[in-house]
Formats: structure tokens, sequence, C-alpha cells
């Protein structure tokens, strides 16, 4: 990065000039994550990270990547099957967290005479329907405007490898995340992945061999820290093994 | 001399430090926010637990002090009331201490109290749990010889050539200059105290009009080893860097 980066501490308050200035005055400032507004016009920081501005969406957030992964509306997780209930899949975000529900009936296609049969801790590509700290986080595997899952749904097969909540957000993040060891594997073997915000990697690619060495590629990613050329080497490696 | 910081020790826990001062050594582990026992959940804030085990053997009375006074100073920098219902466990193990500890003569909770406060706020940086403030701690004894002043932040050798003590004192303050916790043991009077005070407000908090935003990251090595909010702002970046590391990676 060129530019150089802002270390917060918890209780810093960002100064005005820190803020981002928007071409357009009208639109609002928007506080991501690890900032909060103390009225009247205090803003101030509750997570040690690096203060990230975005000046065309009038956005400031910290960036972090540890600790727990806490949900919010809109995120694409994969949660596991707890137990079935009368109406409700009860699905586990994180370990040791309140359960989330998850209806039957949220499925796609699914109906009350043909509800989808998921055993206990079969795992499901879901999307966060409401979350807030008042109320347990709701699921949902449709789109509730058009009704049909998007890709969402239970996943099949495959495996499941823990990796950081900031390679989760890269990975989502397309060419800005920088992770390009997925596309370089996928020119020499298929496979699929599905990523959930809440630090967990699926991987399917036909046999075990090849779905761990799929997975343990992002996970080595992902802990080295490891850019353009690091991924074009583990690429190399990984394929040279199978 | 600058405490010493680990981060990320323990890869299940979810956040964690090491934290070496004075040869006092302490391992730190956060897990939160999680599930809550329905007897200890309270209905608009976080539950705290802090639990410190010693060295050697089972917790004693000691520990359960140590325990409530860290509860309370970090009940008032955790923002308990942004996850509800929730709780928040704060693992102290107590590694090692220096051999002198039991031969001082004071009252040795107060001695691994800075300690154990200076952990369990790394363990909480790392767990991005959200907080109000920062808290920094450091001790004071004041000798009974005479002409000798307070010495700050002692090592255990340092306290042991100084000794007997007319008083100790802890002092922890946040990071906008508000004390938090203060606790002292001995004889002594207000105007002792309010200088010792004075002495660790300056340890602990950066002066005004400092440093800003950014452009507190040039500092001299001489300058981070005296003010533990500066020590804690270069922890805080080795931390970033080591997060941002596939930005500049090739």
């Amino acid at each position: 990065m060129s530019l150089p980066i802002s270390i917060v501490l918890p209780g810093d308050k960002i100064p005005p000039d820190s803020l981002p200035k928007p071409q357009n005055k009208k639109k609002a400032l928007t506080l991501g994550p690890g900032l909060r507004h103390i009225p009247p016009e205090t803003i101030a920081a509750s997570i040690a990270g690096a203060l990230v501005t975005d000046n065309k969406k009038n956005a400031a957030w910290i960036e972090y990547n540890s600790g727990r992964y806490l949900p919010s509306t809109g995120d694409l997780i994969i949660a596991t099957v707890h137990t079935s209930g009368g109406e409700n899949f009860n699905c586990s975000i994180t370990p040791n967290t309140p359960l989330a529900a998850l209806p039957h009936l949220s499925f796609e296609g699914a109906t009350r005479k043909t509800r989808p049969v998921l055993p206990p801790n079969s795992l499901v590509y879901t999307r966060i329907l409401s979350a807030s700290s008042a109320v347990a986080p709701e699921l949902t595997c449709v789109d509730p405007s058009t009704g049909k899952s998007e890709g969402l749904g239970p996943l099949k097969g495959g495996m499941v490898f823990p990796i950081s909540l900031g390679m989760a957000r890269r990975l989502l993040a397309g060419r800005k995340g920088g992770v390009s060891v997925l596309e370089g594997l996928s020119e020499k073997m298929g496979f699929e992945v599905v990523v959930g915000r809440n630090g967990m990697l699926w991987v399917e690619a036909g046999s075990v061999k090849r779905t761990l060495a799929v997975g343990r590629a992002v996970q080595e990613v992902d802990e080295g820290g490891l850019g353009e050329k690091g991924q074009k080497k583990v690429v190399e490696r990984v394929l040279k093994g199978i | 001399m600058a405490p010493e910081a680990l981060l990320s020790p323990l890869h299940r826990a979810d956040g964690s430090a090491t934290y070496t001062h004075n040869r006092y050594s302490i391992l730190g582990a956060v897990n939160g926010p999680i599930e809550v026992q329905r007897r200890d959940e309270m209905p608009e804030e976080a539950t705290i637990e802090v639990n410190v085990r010693p060295a050697v053997g089972v917790g004693s009375p000691k520990e359960r002090h140590l325990e409530t006074l860290l509860h309370s100073t970090l009940r008032s920098i955790i923002l308990v009331r942004s996850i509800p219902r929730t709780l928040v466990q704060i693992t102290l193990q107590i590694r090692s201490l220096p051999e002198e500890d039991a031969m001082l003569g004071v009252n040795t909770s107060l001695l691994i109290l800075p300690h154990l406060l200076h952990t369990a706020l790394l363990a909480l940086l790392f767990s991005s749990v959200p907080l109000r403030a920062i808290v920094t701690s450091v001790l004071v004894a004041i000798p009974f010889t005479k002409g000798a002043g307070p010495l700050l932040a002692p090592s255990a050798k340092e306290l042991m050539r100084a000794k007997p003590f007319k008083s100790i004192h802890v002092f922890a303050f946040s990071g906008d200059r508000k004390m938090l916790l203060n606790e002292s043991d001995g004889v002594f009077g207000f105007e002792e105290w309010d200088e010792a005070c004075e002495m660790a407000e300056e340890v602990c908090c950066k002066e005004e009009g400092g440093v800003g935003l950014g452009e507190g990251m040039e500092v001299d090595g001489q300058s981070a080893t005296e003010n533990l909010e500066q020590w804690l702002r270069e922890v805080v970046k080795s931390k970033v860097e080591r997060e941002q590391r596939w930005r500049v990676a090739t």
C-alpha cells in the first residue's frame, strides 16, 4: 500500500481531516465496523486496527483480522445444522454462540409437504436475513423477492477448511482482495468452492486428495500473507503434486 | 525497559497474548462474545468473566481478589452495552514470577496487578471485542529511606535493594487520562499519594497536544520505552502490519 496506514486504538477520536472527503456533499457519512458515533459529532474507534476510508462512498471503517465473527445482515455464511425443530433448523454460525434459525420453508421449492431433510452437522450456504444484538440471527436460503435460491442451499460432499475472517473477506472482494490462487488452480483442475464470511471455506474437487490440495493451498496463502508471486509458487507446487 | 508482547500464541482462542515484563510472564486469552449461562445473563449488558490462574497450585483468595479488581476495571473499558446477553471470558495464566517476589515483604498481589491488566488488555485488543478506551497501569513504590525518591515500575531486583517500603501504589489510567483503578498499601500522606499519582499519569498517558493520528508512528526508541501508551501503539502497529502483509507482498 502506498498510503501510510493510520493505526487507531480503541477510544481514539478520529480527527475530521482523516474522515473521507466526498465529492457529493449531500451523501451522509457511513461508519463501518469498529467506529462509533458519540453525539454530537465525535467519531471514535472501538477496535484496534487500520483506519480505511472510501471517498466515493463517503464511508470509513476499521480494518482488522482477528477475533470472532459477528453476524451482520446480508452476509453469506456457511452454517452448520445443529438440530431440526418444528418449523426451523437450528444452525450454528460460530461455536459457543446462540443458534440461528433457518426456516424449513426458506429453501427453493420447499412447501409444507416437501420439506428438505437435513441431518445434524450438515452444512448449508445461507444468507443472514436479520442480525442485531437484540435477537438471535435469522437465516434464509432464498432471495425474498424472487423466491430463487441464487446458489444458496445445502452443501453436499466436500470438506470445510477454517480460514481467517480477513481471508474470507478477501476471497469475496474479487480482484481487490488480491487472491489469485484459486484462479491459478482452476486452469488445470475443476473444483467448486464456497466462501462463508464466518471464516469457512468449503471445497469439493471430486476426490479427497484434490479437495485437500485446494483447501490447504488457500490456507497456506492465508497464513503466510502471500502476494502474487508467492501464490503462483503455491499453485505450481500443488499442480505438480496431483 | 518496555514490556515484551507476543501476539496470538493460541490459535483456538478468539484473542490471546503473551506478556513479559521485569521477569513477570503472563499468558492471556479472551473468548467472546459467546453464549452466556442463563443465571449470569444480564438483559442489557455483556457479562465479563475473569479467571486468574497462579503459576503454581490452584487459585486462592489472592487470585479471587485480583479477579474482582480486574473485573471492575475491564468492565469500565469494554462496551458492554453493545454486546448484550453475551459473555466475554478472560483467562490469565501466570507463567513465571521473579524469585524475589515472595521475599519483598509487601503485598504481592499489587506487584502483579499492572502486568495482569496489560495482558488482559492486549488479549482484548486481539479479540476485537469493542472497547471504550485503552487502559495502562503502573506500580509506584515509596521506600522508607530518606532522600530516596519513589520508584516507578521497578523490577523485583530494584525493589529488593530499596526495601523496606513505606507504601506501594498501583494506578491505572484510561486513554483519556481518567483514573480507573487505584490500590494503595502502607502508610502515606496525601502529598505522597499525589506525587505518586502524577508520576504514574505521566508514564501511562501520552502528553497533551502530543503526536496525533498517523504521525505517531515515527517515535524514537527512547520515548517509546518511557510511555506505555506509545508502547501499546507499537504493539498494535505490528499486529496491523502482520494482517496487511498481503498488500505489500509480491
